[in-house]
C-alpha cells in the first residue's frame, strides 16, 4: 500500500444491533456458526470478518451490509 | 482405509506403555528372542507405518496432527489465527534449524602450546573450522596432534544426538504453535 492512501478503518454497528434485538454474543455467535471469542473481536474492532461472514451477518439481521459495516477514513 | 488407520492408531497407542515395560525389563526376559520381541518388532512396523500413513494421508494427518498439536480451527477468526500462528512456529523453526546448523558445523579450539613450540613468541592458539558431513561418521580428533598442547576450550559440534535434536525441533514446533495461538487469541 503507498504512502499516500489514507488508512481505512472498518466500523461495525453490530453490538448496537445485538442490543437492539436483546441477542447474547453467545446466542448470536451460535447462530451465524461462529464462537463468542470471535463475536467479542468484531465488536471490539480487533477482526474484521470476511465477506461472507459480514453477509451472513446482515441477513441475520434482515439488513443491508451498509447498515452494520461501513468505512471510516483516518486522515493522518 | 478410515477406520483402519484409526484402529492401527489405537494399537499403536496401546503398545506405548508395553514397549515401555519391555524396554525396562527386557535384560530379565531375554525378549529379544521371545514372544516380546515379536510383539516389539510388530509395534516398530506399526510405528513406520503410521508415520508414513501421516505423511501421506492428508486426512489422517489432519484428525492426528491437529489433535496433539490441540489445533482447533472453529471458525473463520481462529482459521486464521491458525494460519498466522502456524507462520511463526514454521519462521522460528527455520531460525532455530539455522542456528543448529552452524553449530553443528563449527569447531573451535583454544590451546596453548610449550614455550619451545611457540611461533612468533606466541604460545595461545585459536583454531577455528568448519565440518560438513552427509553421513554420519566416527569424529575423528585433529592429526596434528604431534604437538605436546594444553587444551583450553574445544567445541566441535553439536555434543547432542540426531534423536535428541529431532525431538527438541518437535517439541519446539508445538509450544511454539501453542505460545503464539494463545497471544493471538486474547
Amino acid at each position: 500500500m503507498s504512502k499516500s492512501e489514507p488508512q481505512l478503518t472498518i466500523i461495525n454497528r453490530l453490538h448496537v444491533l445485538r442490543a437492539e434485538r436483546r441477542l447474547t454474543q453467545e446466542q448470536l455467535a451460535k447462530d451465524i456458526g461462529v464462537t463468542r471469542a470471535t463475536i467479542i473481536a468484531i465488536e471490539g474492532g480487533g477482526y474484521n470478518p470476511s465477506l461472507e461472514l459480514a453477509f451472513r451477518i446482515a441477513r441475520y439481521f434482515n439488513t443491508d451490509i451498509n447498515q452494520i459495516f461501513s468505512i471510516e477514513e483516518d486522515k493522518k | 482405509m478410515k477406520s483402519l488407520d484409526m484402529l492401527l492408531l489405537k494399537l499403536f497407542l496401546g503398545g506405548l506403555p508395553l514397549v515401555a515395560v519391555l524396554a525396562l525389563v527386557h535384560e530379565h526376559i531375554g525378549f529379544i528372542h521371545g514372544y516380546a520381541g515379536f510383539i516389539f518388532a510388530l509395534w516398530m512396523t506399526l510405528s513406520i507405518f503410521i508415520s508414513l500413513r501421516l505423511i501421506f494421508s492428508g486426512q489422517f494427518r489432519e484428525r492426528v496432527i491437529s489433535r496433539i498439536t490441540f489445533i482447533r480451527e472453529r471458525d473463520e477468526r481462529e482459521a486464521l489465527l491458525t494460519g498466522k500462528a502456524t507462520k511463526t512456529a514454521f519462521l522460528t523453526s527455520l531460525a532455530v534449524l539455522l542456528l543448529l546448523f552452524c553449530l553443528s558445523c563449527f569447531q573451535v579450539s583454544l590451546y596453548r602450546v610449550p614455550p619451545e613450540n611457540a611461533i612468533d613468541g606466541k604460545t595461545g592458539f585459536v583454531s577455528l573450522g568448519v565440518d560438513f558431513d552427509l553421513l554420519e561418521k566416527e569424529k575423528h580428533g585433529r592429526t596434528d596432534d604431534t604437538i605436546a598442547k594444553e587444551d583450553i576450550f574445544t567445541y566441535q559440534g553439536l555434543p547432542v544426538t540426531s534423536s535428541a535434536v529431532i525431538l527438541l525441533l518437535l517439541v519446539w514446533q508445538v509450544a511454539c504453535y501453542n505460545y503464539t495461538m494463545r497471544r493471538l487469541l486474547k
